[in-house]
């Protein structure tokens, strides 16, 4: 491996580190505040594609060192979206079997993106009718194969495990911390599995507790993949709400409408939530820009735009229009 | 505080793993997810599938007599057993199961308080994918006893002499009308809203976040105080295709004690897509559980 000249032995060694982090880009254009530095953390540079990969690499580690994992005994996880991508495409690197529970609502690219990876589909109905309190079927379906045929399967459960906060604790913190000179002041990220926004708020306030954590959250009803409103989430039970100084709801249409304007005016090819996580940090310090005056930003870019533009053609109906002859 | 009508219908988790060996003890799990079993199941259990097994493949109906003997006698199940009922979404579709076996006079019927998630979610309940040795057993049921169904006519009636309680137990856009069926759902009806007369109780209304049923008095609350069930009149639940209202039926019958409680099969499927009934809209005219638990 040289990483001056970028030539590496296999693809787990572009897995992100203090020394290998993904880059910050500084936001020009598109600047909420005068004096103010906000950088885009641009985790689409991850070697699956995403901000998953963290937790994924770490979920994979932690159950290869208890010794869970071999050619005949491989994972089972409830997911739909990137961290099912990152585990599939590592399980498949690494010889290990992986099955993937995904709900029938899930869009055909998704479920097909999962098998080019090369894990095994357990599609279900999880939606017949809402059942307030209980967990999402799929999750039940994955926790009973492992619980059924442990010989076959282990469950990384990124929703409770805490590899998945560690992850970001070792990683994506120490990242920023290091890129940022000590520097940074506010810290933007959205919550999924509060993976994110748990780890590396949980080590940045170590370092300085004056940083603001600033998790921004789409409204009921919301479209945006990946992403969930603090009501929704019963579903993990990482979330430490102590370590968040503000909580910032950005209506669910502006991710799409948001991450348009970050493709055409900085060139930063943004996904929805990337979107919808950068118009929550221009709302919150164009607020009152004298007192953020001088102040360091990052606000993390979970994904780029490709996977999601059926969604982006839903919610931006005109970039259906004049594409015919 | 004070305990269900009938304590002997509900068995906890523990209770199942102790009594799971006995030979008159059967384990029928009936799941909305018709996976579900494959995946995982309490060992020395039968699934059915409500789909292909519970319901007439031809007519819209329920199982006639004789394909519910050679159903439950396939499963080597025999008259006398204690059969202990388990599914998962808070036993949804296992209600509808007891409300078969009930239906068909088999004697003791139990369900697994919290269901198929409470016995996944506790680490010294096992599951396996082991298939489940059946002895096939004559099994005789009794004819129907049609006082626990109601059909279209007995409602009809029932609107127009207002001599009932009426439980809707969909969730509150289907009984406003504002959706037709829940998004995605194949068997809808032709018009959106609910009988006339009807309170709006959303079937999970019933259950705890764990799957287990609300207390005696929680559930008192919510179907006398808050909905206005009058327990000195009969009642029909219904819901969209007769499922949900089972859990129900099963919530005021067996659990609240309600003497005359029956389950409209055809439910919502049918009543709203019947030519000239009344249906009513909105919840201006209905009494719901909503304001008054609020």
């Amino acid at each position: 491996m040289d990483r001056d000249t970028r030539v590496y032995d296999d693809i787990f060694q572009l897995l992100p580190s203090e020394e290998n982090p993904t880059p910050l880009v500084r936001i020009n254009a598109l600047a909420p505040a005068a004096g103010f530095d906000l950088f885009a953390k641009l985790e689409w540079m991850n070697p699956f594609g995403s901000v998953k990969d963290r937790a994924a690499s770490f979920l994979i580690r932690s159950l290869e060192a208890q010794g869970k994992l071999s050619g005949e005994r491989g994972m089972v996880e409830p997911t739909s979206g990137n961290t099912g991508l990152s585990l599939a495409v590592m399980a498949s690197a690494k010889g290990y079997p992986m099955r993937a529970v995904v709900p029938d609502k899930v869009p055909l690219t998704k479920k097909a993106l999962l098998k080019m990876a090369g894990a095994e589909l357990d599609v279900i109905n999880d939606n017949l009718c809402p059942a307030p309190g209980l967990g999402e079927g799929s999750i039940a379906i994955a926790k009973t194969h492992a619980k059924a045929q442990p010989d076959r399967y282990a469950m990384p459960n990124q929703y409770e495990n805490t590899e998945n906060t560690r992850a970001h604790e070792e990683t994506t913190g120490p990242e920023i911390w290091r890129q940022t000179g000590g520097k940074i002041t506010h810290f933007f990220a959205s919550l999924g599995t509060a993976g994110t926004i748990v780890g590396t708020g949980r080590y940045l306030k170590r370092k300085n507790p004056d940083i603001k954590v600033i998790v921004v959250v789409p409204d009921e009803g919301h479209d945006v993949p990946g992403l969930r409103t603090p009501a929704e989430l019963a579903t993990t039970n990482l979330f430490e709400e102590d370590l968040v100084d503000e909580i910032v709801e950005v209506e669910g249409e502006l991710a799409f409408r948001t991450a348009l304007e970050l493709i055409r005016k900085e060139g930063l090819l943004a996904g929805p939530s990337s979107g919808l996580i950068f118009e929550g940090a221009r709302r919150v310090l164009s607020r009152d820009p004298d007192a953020v005056r001088g102040g360091v930003g990052v606000a993390l870019f979970c994904d780029d735009a490709f996977k999601y533009v059926d969604s982006f053609i839903k919610h931006v109906p005109e970039l259906a229009e004049d594409t015919a002859p | 505080m004070t305990d269900y009508a009938n304590t002997d219908v509900l068995v906890t988790t523990d209770w199942v793993k102790q009594h799971m060996d006995d030979a008159s003890i059967k384990l029928v799990e009936v799941d909305v997810d018709t996976k579900a079993y494959d995946a995982g199941h309490i060992p020395g259990s039968v699934g059915f599938n409500w789909e292909t097994e519970l319901q007439d493949q031809v007519s819209r109906d329920i199982l006639s007599k004789e394909d519910f003997e050679r159903l439950i006698g396939g499963a080597g199940i025999a008259p006398g057993d204690t059969v202990v009922l388990y599914g998962d979404h808070n036993n949804w579709f296992a209600a509808y199961a007891f409300w078969l076996f009930k239906l068909y006079g088999h004697e003791d019927v139990r369900m697994m308080n919290g269901g198929r998630q409470k016995w996944l979610d506790e680490d010294d309940k096992p599951l396996t994918v082991d298939p489940t040795p059946l002895t096939p057993k004559a099994y005789e049921a009794k004819d129907a006893d049609l006082s626990l169904r109601a059909r279209v006519m007995d409602v009809l009636k029932i609107v127009e002499a207002g001599d009932h309680n009426l439980v809707d137990v969909r969730s509150t856009d289907e009984f406003t009308g504002k959706v037709i069926a829940p998004p995605g759902m194949s068997e809808t009806a032709q018009r959106g809203g609910h009988i006339p007369g009807a309170a709006s109780v959303p079937w999970a209304s019933a259950v705890q976040s764990d799957g287990t049923f609300k207390s005696a008095d929680d559930l008192r609350a919510i179907y006398f105080d808050g909905a206005g069930v009058d327990a000195g009149k009969p009642t029909v639940a219904y819901c969209r295709i007769g499922e949900r209202s089972s859990h129900t039926w099963f919530v005021l019958k067996y659990l609240l004690g309600l003497e005359n409680v029956r389950n409209y099969d055809g439910s919502w499927t049918e009543y709203g897509s019947m030519v000239g009934v009344p249906i009513e809209r909105g919840t201006a005219h209905a009494r719901t559980a909503e304001p008054a638990t609020a």
